[in-house]
């Protein structure tokens, strides 16, 4: 009796279990082992073009003794910081835009999809669109030079620190949108009128009510763009033309050479970098609640 | 503050419709760009000017010359992405019901499907790679592919449905039990009915994100590519239009998915309305 | 269907609910006969919704015994239990139409398209509602997805109906109509229906029988004009409202009169019915505030040793129609209040500040059980006055 009670009250997880069992194995199989595998290749000694099954630090001590690294860390983080701050910047003025400026709803949620449709579209094309436009002779010094404020082509606009840049802001600022806009979705209207009839300024309102309140949407989005920036390889490859590389991209460079265990040594270094960085930001701001509903 | 809500809009509506006007040229117009330029004539280059209007970048790309099998990779693609898109839509459904009770291991699970979704996709395509090498299997975009894409669209399907569930009113459920229906009547038309249309968006980013999936597949997808594989290559050592024409036909098979998935949505929400005025019309007959 | 032949009686035996170490409901016995309108009354989380949702089996109990026409239902899927249950945000499903909302537990027990919505429109026709079969639940007002409510859930003869705050999102116009719907539509039935809520008045309104609960345990299940009339303890009197709670020390019990003595001094004489209250202990009663009458007193007057007399100022004044809700500053109590008839009331009116006297007669005076009571009960007053 009391084992078939126990059987009774088990019952509900099991049937979780067999509800959440093939996405959780998807994941292991396809995520969980290959990491575990990343992993442990970083101790591998290699050859020319084949690993050697070993157990050594060669890889990482390689890694933190060479002046490269930190050239591509700097890189790295150059572009992170100032693509975070200009898409939260963007992201939030557009949320905000949305949420609290447009009255209607079907206008509302028209103008949301305008800004997530690209994010269903191929992200490689959207970053070659840039080539025309930028160029030597693309579309941005054309109309420039028509208008008569320059008279050379600006040249620094494509392969270059700024295109990079320019790609990042156009692929991830929808990272940024989302999330935010989620969070200012729920704030109650009725809140800024409150505070505007408190005595706050437009400006006071956004620092004190709006900000505060949207900050789970921020932290998430953040998330995102850090980790999309971090992880990128081929934006900074085909955006600046060569010339600068990051982590990731100098990464991608070794295994197209097959060099798969210093390639595995920096992923995992990267990975405990990017997990340090979501996890300060969790610690500020606890978003569980926001992705669980 | 009371002026956003009603009566003449304030100055800051103008100001930040401009920024957003501005943001969203930003975010078409290169792609329009694009898309004008792969309609060069056969003599266009890379940039404006355009030089005549032609198909023949398009044609290019049927005939293969110098671009590599398209085709080939456009239908890998579209596949891969139907299956990816299925497999998301019944695995995140089944697993989002299953996270509403408390079971051992549910943490574990999430966590694990958001550093999924964070992790750099060119790592997971690392490992899985390097894994399939070490089994001797060798990967193909059937198998080590679709599991590498199944990593990307797995964790946005199950936050989707963790967004729409929990939106879902329970009592519809206890209120179905209570009136009669099995478990299976009660998810099958209550339920899933129910949340239909952010169903229909799981669909779509299954379908878009694995057709439009390129690192996590970079080291996973064998000796065959997939479309964005074969334009990554393309950028490389095309430098012609061709380049732009698959930009725009591989635009317009997004475009064609994004209005269908949110043509139905509409049409589910819509079908309240289009009842209002079929139930006016009997009352009017009486 | 053998529910039909069935009676409607519920008993609980013991029902008891915990959730961790939280007791909802704490060992509750009640028996509520067949074909009465029960009310569960008691402020937010005093357990009731817990009460009918076991009943219903959305919960299940942690011990106890719940049984519905004599046989023990613990255990049993809601639909094999008779019960049928009305939720609070009705659980209208959004994708059917009205027809396929009221018909669908028809569907689920097989009956075929035809048979289904005939009696669908036929239970429809009762709540008057057969033209808006078609509509969706989203284009109906709050009135009417309630009756549509009702009529899916009465649509299978359940032998008990389970109603969930029913009346909470209707405004008060509703309200009121609505509750005379509910009780002609039960009358009509014959059935036992259960009906939670925490408004007083609105289960005065409706109920045969009235379950007034406080954390977990019931305090008072009676007819309604019982529970009114004769609150058995402080907490009853002071949630169901029209009542003045007082207390005191016993002072001297002499021939079945006992007198009290006040917090501030004020003498109370009560009858203590053939029972002797022991020198010193604490008793309570309570008075109903159209049994007080109030005069004007005069300055420095002590008349305070006078029993059942009462002196204190006008604190407020509010007109209600047929009488005046006269609140009284008395020290040492926290509330006391005189309804006055109107018209005796504005033969002369009184003023804010004036100070009175009030008194009733001691037949009025009804004598509560109970001593701890008053202490715990007093932090949730706010919530049973309003």
């Amino acid at each position: 009796m009391s084992g078939w009670r126990r059987l009774a009250k088990l019952q509900p997880q099991i049937i979780s279990w067999l509800e959440v069992g093939p996405l959780a194995l998807i994941l292991l199989l396809f995520f969980g082992v290959p990491m575990l595998i990343v992993l442990g290749v970083s101790f591998f000694d290699y050859g020319r073009v084949q690993m050697i099954p070993a157990f050594i630090f060669d890889n990482y001590i390689e890694l933190f003794t060479s002046s490269l690294t930190l050239r591509l860390y700097l890189t790295t983080l150059k572009y992170v910081v100032i693509v975070w701050a200009v898409t939260l910047v963007i992201g939030f003025t557009v949320a905000y835009f949305l949420v609290f400026h447009v009255r209607s709803l079907l206008w509302q949620i028209g103008l949301f999809l305008l800004c997530t449709v690209p994010f269903w579209t191929s992200n490689i094309i959207r970053m070659i669109s840039w080539i025309p436009f930028l160029g030597r002779h693309g579309v941005f010094n054309q109309a420039l030079m028509a208008v008569g404020l320059i008279h050379q082509p600006l040249s620094f606009l494509l392969f270059s620190d700024f295109a990079v840049i320019v790609a990042y802001v156009h692929l991830n600022t929808l990272f940024m949108i989302v999330p935010i806009f989620n969070s200012m979705a729920r704030i109650d209207p009725s809140l800024l009128e409150a505070a505007s009839d408190a005595g706050a300024g437009r400006l006071r309102v956004v620092r004190e009510i709006v900000l505060p309140l949207s900050k789970t949407g921020i932290a998430l989005g953040s998330i995102f763009v850090i980790t999309l920036v971090m992880g990128d390889f081929f934006v900074v490859k085909v955006m600046s033309g060569g010339q600068s590389s990051t982590v990731v991209s100098a990464l991608s460079t070794e295994i197209a050479s097959l060099q798969y265990p210093p390639a595995a040594a920096s992923s995992v270094i990267l990975v405990v970098i990017v997990a340090l960085i979501v996890s300060a930001i969790l610690r500020l701001v606890d978003v569980r609640k926001e992705l669980t509903g | 503050m009371a002026s956003l809500r009603h009566g003449p809009r304030p100055w800051t509506f103008y100001a930040l419709a401009t920024f957003f006007a501005l943001f969203v040229l930003f975010l078409y117009g290169p792609m329009i760009v694009i898309y004008v330029l792969s309609f060069q004539g056969p003599n266009g280059g890379m940039t404006f000017p355009i030089n005549g209007f032609s198909l023949h970048w398009f044609k290019a790309l049927i005939e293969q010359e110098r671009t590599g099998d398209i085709a080939g990779a456009f239908r890998r693609s579209l596949v891969l992405a139907c299956i990816v898109g299925a497999l998301t839509v019944l695995l995140s459904v089944m697993a989002g019901l299953g996270f509403r009770r408390r079971f051992r291991g549910a943490s574990f699970v999430f966590y694990m499907a958001i550093a999924s979704l964070i992790m750099p996709g060119l790592f997971v395509s690392l490992g899985i790679g390097i894994g399939f090498q070490m089994l001797g299997i060798a990967p193909a975009w059937y198998t080590s592919a679709l599991g590498a894409q199944l990593t990307w669209t797995l964790p946005y399907g199950l936050l989707i449905m963790f967004a729409v569930l929990g939106r879902f009113n329970r009592a519809y459920e206890e209120a179905a039990t209570d009136l009669g229906a099995s478990n299976w009547q009660r998810l099958t038309q209550v339920t899933l009915p129910i949340v239909l249309p952010g169903i229909i968006g799981v669909a779509l980013f299954g379908f878009t994100l694995s057709y439009d999936e390129f690192p996590r597949t970079l080291l996973a997808a064998g000796s065959t590519n997939t479309l964005p594989l074969e334009i990554w290559a393309m950028t490389t050592n095309v430098t012609s239009p061709a380049l732009y024409a698959v930009g725009t036909v591989t635009t317009i098979v997004s475009f064609i998915v994004i209005a269908a998935a949110l043509t139905a949505i509409a049409l589910i929400e819509r079908r309240r309305l289009r009842r209002i005025s079929a139930a006016e019309r009997t009352i009017g007959e009486d | 269907m053998n529910a039909e032949r069935k009676t409607g009686e519920i008993e609980l035996v013991n029902l008891t609910k915990r959730y961790g170490e939280t007791v909802a409901v704490a060992g509750v016995n009640l028996t509520i006969p067949h074909g009465s309108y029960c009310c569960l009354l008691g402020p937010s989380g005093c357990g009731k919704t817990t009460i009918l949702r076991m009943i219903a089996g959305h919960e299940t109990p942690t011990s106890g015994d719940i049984r519905i026409g004599g046989s023990s239902v613990v255990g049993q899927p809601p639909v094999r239990r008779g019960t049928a249950m009305m939720f609070q945000s009705y659980a209208l499903f959004p994708h059917l139409s009205v027809l396929d909302n009221v018909a669908f537990p028809l569907k689920m027990r097989g009956l075929d398209r035809d048979r289904r919505h005939a009696a669908a429109r036929e239970i429809l026709s009762k709540v008057g509602l057969e033209r808006f079969a078609e509509r969706l639940p989203a284009q109906l007002s709050g009135g009417q997805q309630q009756r549509v409510a009702l009529a899916r859930s009465l649509i299978t003869n359940p032998r008990v109906l389970l109603l969930d705050e029913p009346l909470s999102a209707l405004d008060e116009y509703l309200r009121l109509r609505m509750r005379g719907e509910l009780r002609r539509i039960q009358r009509e039935f014959g059935i036992t229906f259960i009906h939670v809520t925490h408004t007083q008045l609105e289960a005065i309104a409706v109920a045969d029988m009235l379950v007034v609960m406080d954390q977990g345990r019931i305090e008072q299940a009676s007819g309604p004009r019982e529970i009114f009339d004769q609150p058995r303890s402080p907490y009853v009197a002071r949630f169901i409202g029209g009542q003045n709670v007082l207390g005191g020390i016993v002072e001297s019990v002499a021939d079945d009169i006992t007198l009290l003595k006040g917090d501030q001094g004020a003498r109370f004489a009560i009858r203590t019915n053939g029972s002797r209250p022991a020198l010193g202990s604490r008793l309570y009663f309570a008075i109903r505030r159209d049994r007080v009458s109030l005069s004007r007193a005069v300055e420095n007057e002590t008349s305070s040793t006078i029993p059942n007399f009462v002196r204190g100022t006008v604190h407020a004044i509010e007109y209600q129609g047929s009488y005046v809700k006269v609140t009284v500053d008395v020290p040492g109590l926290e509330e006391f209040v005189a309804n006055v008839s109107d018209g005796a009331y504005f033969v002369d009116p009184l003023e804010i500040g004036q100070p009175v006297l009030a008194n009733w007669k001691m037949e009025d005076v009804h004598r509560l059980e109970g001593d701890e009571q008053a202490s715990t009960a007093q932090p949730r007053l706010e919530t049973a006055l309003s």
